[in-house]
């Protein structure tokens, strides 16, 4: 794990931007990733669970506000939310690291691999973010645009804000039945549209063209699936995905 | 720089000094509650899980400063008196934990979860295990444990947790009518079933469902592991680990990590002496060759010794690594055991002081042959002759316990040795040479084990602390982290198997011709004995008028394959099973009719056996050969195949379900056998002294890595001595105190530890006899009985075992009654069991989903029918995980890919097949007790089950382990071209 040389716990957002302008600081959420780092590189620690972000709250329009260090094990257990977006959250991470893991961590980090990304890209998810330079204050950004960008330099994540209205299906394959997907399809039908997000065929969670779910995807391979296998996987669990929409 | 940080640790607020670097893990054991273990850094073991804030939590990955503020519950808080709390008590009732190294975690999880839920579903049990690997019970035991408890928290009573009693559907011998079995009988699947047998009497405590020994100890978190006691002044240490998979080191600057503030060492190949070994802990003399030395000028495989440092801290420790500079010349390497002898392949030791490598100049390091009857002949002139070959992979065995190890001088400068091994005596025996101390210098204590399944059958660490230990004269601790233990632990051998096969018309099976090239990786360790192994299984478990074996060793530069539960078994069974599943389909047969026809019964020869082995002899050197004694077989099948369905193979609708159209059904079978220890070579003792309050001391040799051993043995002692187990108080293992033991490995210890505990025991129970017969004035003391902790005259007189300690310990004719005895066994006998798999294929992804695994095994009596229904589920799932999900992936350089759990994916709670255990009691009379094997074979059969159950559901044969979607889906693909 990499070798924390200072901890920092800031109790304002304003306090928390300027700890994290120095290149060598850290946003410090659950810890799940941060902490288990096998790379052992110095750096200092900004833990962020005294800045209130954890609610996760109704939004205006029906939408749902996931605040940043809101646990995956929160989104878990919250009504507000579709079985499909809380199971991704369950399938994310087993008990023991789900009740520390973030959203900001999960969007932060932006594994491809990442089922419950799937989802919120799915549900139009809006990212919000302070600091990174921008003198208009916080902004907001859509999940899909951020993770094709990355994050912006010196900003951090302070919420995530979804849609839970719609159909949902999942369609994935693992090796066991909990395993990470190697490929995982997660549909949403709202009125007139449809959309399919999948993981393991690009850099982070993608959405697709439910007709030409392959198009202008060169996924990498791995040990778990080759790059044919991987789009392979799309075609058939998006079109598996579509018929659970029907 | 350090900080206080103060939380509410099990209600009371402490404040504890951290550095900023330190985990909630450390700071709580530095605090004193040994029930957080480590598993690995990132936290996905469990093995470290807290309530933080009432939520099940992995410590190993929360900031001990994070903790500022926050309430953290450990199961210490639960100790507040000598009982245990009703969620302990349930875990402990059921037989939930083995060797109990994440006790603590689950006790705590179950708490959190009945608070939220007094009544949870399977499912919602399911979900909070699924963060707490187990490698051992496979979670059946453990949801049965969270059940018990939710119902003794909302008062109602439960009943004794205890097999469920079934008559036999055979007459032991003959095979039941098919498929006319009706129902499997109801019960959850936590409690065996067991069948049993007529010859085999009703015993006071052997066949009783006893809760373990250590029961209490593991439930309270007490500190019982290796890294549970903390010798003043201790320093840590660290291993440098070759990044190159072969080179050759030119230097080594170490002038810079020397220099590093709190480092007491650093030894690397300049300054440690050159004493050549083999690391597999196995019988005087190792088997050849010794081609391994402490820290040599070559590494051979990507993560091998480089140097090692001692330091005040962990940090340091790591710190000096980063600046020891290391001159490579980096070499070719060779990974694929099939190209390994190429005339072009890199040599792997070219070094002039390792002897009796077969051929160096090929990587050969054994060529292994057996024969009997006229092989050849058989082949030319069958019917039918069958060919096929197969390749199974590179595994981990991955205790979540990982090596740990610490040394120190003693006050008499003797070597104490405190480590997490299956061989206490053998490390002892192996480390003095090294070390330049004799044996008796040395003391190896093994306590607590958290799972070893074969890793911990080797010196892998023992060697470094003690040199460290020498050089600074402080004690030193060395603990692998989990990478380490996957590329730097021992592994099981990968090989490629070939049969040829030749059958009669009638199905009956003429010749067995089966050849192997073994992967030994870059030392020999258990090279040899593994793929001895993997021969005796694979040619011994069907009659054939010939056989032969042929088997090339050879080095490469892999991780160190060594001792693996099953020790090459699985590999062979599964290319055995999956090639008579094969033949038979081939020639139109039934396949488990096939099977039978040709396998092993009692009486028949274990023809190829004697030829094999660490202590082969030839044909003409034999009196006779070994026989079958005891099979409970047939019973077994006729169990199996009414629990599974078997009926429902040639059911359509079930095998193609028309509501999903992706998916395929089929069931697979799979015909084990094993062994039961090592004949003239295992070996193990045991001590027994009577107390003045008629309890007894048992001191053995044998290591209980979690298999119950300690409470088998305890039961085996028990029924002699005519006390409940708890009378007896079982210690082991520690060479300066306890009788020699060759170790836990080969499924020896109930067979052999166990009748020296039987011995022993009789030496005792014949002196209480004759202190019972002068106390009662009974002339013949053989008419004395023991039971019920009294001694009994035929007249109905006693005395108690107290009265009988306090006279002889101190009132008349004073003597300590005491026994001792020692075993080693002559016998074999193999343990049977029949598995069956039932899948789920879909034919467009390739996935495999297994629903169901049945196990039924004949290991005799068992001596404690919970504990052996656990150590079948759970060596069940690892079986399952061998053939389905896990492997060592290595990119071209060598280097593993995949080393953490995840990545490298072991089952966890939330996605088990259903898993049911089937005891089929025989009489084994070479056996304490009647006892068989049964620590072993319940990983030999589940790979060519779930083959054959994909066969029976797609008519698709895979020969390459494992069963993972993309290469099911590339067979599936190939099939349909």
């Amino acid at each position: 794990m990499p070798l924390v040389t200072a901890y920092h716990r800031p109790s304002t957002l304003d306090e928390a931007l300027d700890l994290l302008s120095s290149p060598e600081r850290v946003a410090l959420g659950g810890g799940t990733t941060l902490n288990a780092d096998r790379e052992p590189s110095d750096l200092e620690a900004v833990d962020l669970q005294a800045l209130g972000l954890d609610a996760i709250t109704a939004a205006d329009g029906g939408w749902v506000r996931l605040g940043a260090t809101a646990t995956l094990d929160d989104v878990r257990r919250c009504d507000l939310l579709p079985d499909s977006l809380r199971d991704a959250a369950r399938a994310e991470q087993p008990s023991t690291l789900r009740t520390l893991a973030t959203v900001g961590g999960l969007v932060a980090k932006a594994s491809a691999e990442s089922l419950l990304l799937a989802g919120l890209l799915a549900h139009d998810c809006r990212v919000e973010l302070a600091g990174g330079g921008s003198a208009a204050g916080p902004s907001e950004s859509s999940l899909a645009e951020l993770m094709a960008a990355g994050l912006p330099e010196g900003s951090l994540i302070t919420a995530a804000t979804v849609d839970p209205a719609g159909r949902t299906t999942v369609a994935a394959t693992g090796r066991t039945p909990a395993d990470v997907p190697i490929v995982a399809a997660y549909g949403r039908r709202t009125e007139g549209f449809v959309a399919m997000a999948l993981t393991g065929v690009a850099d982070h969670p993608v959405l697709v063209d439910v007709f030409d779910p392959t198009a202008g995807l060169d996924p990498a391979g791995d040990f778990r699936g080759g790059r044919e296998y991987r789009l392979h996987l799309a075609r058939t669990l998006t079109a598996r995905a579509m018929e659970g929409l029907r | 720089m350090a900080a206080d940080v103060t939380f509410e640790l099990n209600g009371a607020p402490v404040t504890v000094a951290v550095e900023p670097h330190h985990t909630l893990r450390e700071a709580l054991r530095s605090l004193g509650m040994f029930s957080v273990h480590y598993g690995s850094d990132s936290g996905e073991t469990g093995a470290a899980a807290v309530l933080y804030d009432g939520r099940l939590a992995s410590s190993d990955v929360i900031l001990a400063a994070s903790a500022g503020g926050h309430r953290v519950t450990t199961v210490e808080s639960l100790n507040v008196s000598p009982e245990l709390h009703p969620v302990q008590t349930a875990f402990v009732a059921v037989g939930a934990f083995q060797s109990g190294y994440s006790a603590g975690a689950m006790i705590l999880g179950t708490l959190a979860l009945l608070e939220e839920n007094p009544d949870p579903s399977e499912a919602e049990i399911r979900d909070m295990l699924s963060g707490i690997l187990d490698r051992e019970t496979a979670y059946v035991k453990p949801v049965e444990a969270v059940k018990r408890a939710a119902a003794v928290l909302r008062g109602e009573d439960t009943e004794p947790f205890a097999p469920l009693v079934l008559e036999p559907l055979t007459d032991g011998y003959r095979p039941a009518p098919a498929d006319t079995g009706g129902d499997a009988p109801e019960a959850p699947h936590a409690v065996p079933r067991l069948v049993p047998s007529r010859e085999v009497p009703d015993m006071a405590v052997v066949g009783k469902p006893e809760v373990k020994v250590d029961a209490v100890r593991l439930a309270k978190g007490n500190p019982a592991f290796t890294d549970d006691i903390e010798p003043r002044g201790m320093l840590y240490a660290k291993v440098l680990r070759s990044p190159h998979a072969h080179a050759r080191i030119l230097g080594i600057d170490d002038s810079a990590a020397r220099a590093v503030d709190g480092v007491h060492a650093v030894l690397h190949y300049g300054n440690t002496p050159r004493v050549k070994y083999a690391s597999g802990g196995q019988s005087w003399p190792n088997p050849h060759p010794y081609d391994q030395v402490s820290f040599d000028d070559r590494v051979r495989h990507v993560g091998d010794r480089v140097a090692a440092v001692a330091a005040e801290t962990v940090e340091e420790a790591e710190e000096a690594l980063r600046l020891i500079e290391v001159d490579y010349e980096v070499l070719p390497g060779v990974f694929d055991e099939r190209f390994a002898m190429d005339p072009d392949a890199p040599r792997v030791h070219d070094e002039d002081d390792t002897t009796h490598i077969c051929d160096p100049q090929r990587n050969l390091v054994h060529h292994i042959a057996a024969k009997r009857g006229d092989v050849d002949g058989n082949l030319a002139a069958a019917p039918h002759v069958f060919e096929q070959t197969f390749r199974v992979h590179q595994v981990q065995q991955c205790p979540i316990e990982p090596h740990i190890s610490m040394a120190w001088l003693d006050s008499d400068e003797r070597m104490v040795v405190r480590t997490a091994t299956q061989v206490p005596f053998h490390t002892r025996r192996m480390l003095a040479p090294l070390i330049d101390m004799e044996i008796k210098d040395i003391r190896v204590i093994k306590p607590r084990i958290g799972g070893g399944f074969g890793a911990k059958q080797e010196m892998l660490i023992e060697d470094i602390v003690a040199h460290l230990a020498i050089a600074t004269r402080r004690p030193v601790r060395l603990e692998l982290d989990r990478a380490e233990e996957f590329f730097a632990s021992r592994t099981r051998h990968p090989q490629t198997i070939t049969y040829r096969t030749a059958v009669d018309d009638d199905g009956t099976l003429l010749a067995q011709d089966m050849s192997i090239i073994g992967n030994t990786g870059p030392y020999g360790t258990h090279g040899f004995t593994v793929q001895i192994v993997s021969g005796l299984r694979g040619l011994t478990s069907y009659n054939a008028a010939s056989k032969r074996f042929d088997c090339h060793v050879v080095y490469t530069n892999i991780p160190v394959p060594g001792a693996y539960r099953g020790y090459g078994a699985p590999q062979a069974e599964f290319a055995l099973e999956a090639h008579m599943e094969d033949i038979a389909r081939a020639l139109d047969l039934d396949p488990i009719e096939f099977k039978r026809r040709n396998w092993v019964k009692v009486g028949d020869e274990m023809d190829i056996a004697p030829h094999l082995g660490e202590r082969a002899v030839a044909e003409e050197e034999l009196d006779e050969y070994p026989k079958i004694m005891s099979s409970g077989i047939e019973e077994c099948v006729a169990q199996g195949r009414r629990e599974i369905g078997w009926h429902r193979r040639n059911d359509a609708v079930w095998k193609a379900p028309a509501d999903r159209p992706n998916i395929r059904r089929g069931m697979g079978f799979a015909f084990c056998m094993h062994g039961t220890a090592i004949p003239f070579l295992d070996m193990g003792g045991c001590s027994i002294k009577l107390n003045d309050d008629g309890s007894f001391n048992m001191l053995i040799g044998a290591t209980d890595l979690g298999t119950g051993a300690d409470t088998v043995i305890g039961q085996i002692a028990a029924e002699v001595l005519g006390v409940p187990l708890d009378d007896i108080k079982v210690y082991s293992s520690d060479t300066d105190m306890t009788p020699f033991d060759t170790g836990a490995y080969a499924s020896s210890t109930t067979y052999i530890s166990g009748t020296a505990a039987l011995r022993a025991a009789e030496a005792v129970r014949e002196r209480l006899k004759a202190r019972a017969a002068m106390l009662l004035e009974v002339d013949e003391p053989c008419t004395i009985e023991l039971r019920d902790r009294r001694a009994y005259a035929a007249d109905g007189r006693s005395v108690s075992l107290e009265e009988i300690a306090l006279d002889s310990l101190h009132w008349q004719e004073q003597e300590q009654i005491m026994g001792t005895a020692s075993h080693v066994s002559p016998d074999c006998p193999p343990p049977f069991a029949a598995q069956f798999a039932e899948v789920e294929v879909d034919v467009d992804t390739g996935q495999v989903t297994v629903t169901k695994l049945v196990m039924a095994v004949d290991c005799g009596v068992a001596i404690n029918p919970v504990t052996a229904s656990g150590q079948v589920e759970g060596g069940m799932i690892q079986a399952l995980g061998y053939a389905h999900c896990e492997e060592i992936v290595l990119d071209d350089d060598g280097r593993m890919v995949n080393p953490s759990f995840g990545p490298y994916k072991i089952y966890r709670a939330d996605e088990m097949p259903d898993t049911v255990v089937y005891l089929v009691q025989t009489m084994e009379d070479s056996g304490p007790f009647g006892a068989k094997a049964v620590a072993e074979i319940p990983k030999d059969g589940v790979a060519p089950a779930v083959r054959n159950a994909i066969l029976d559901a797609t008519g698709v044969a895979i020969n390459d382990l494992p069963f993972t979607p993309e290469r099911v889906w590339a067979a599936l693909k190939a099939a349909q071209t």
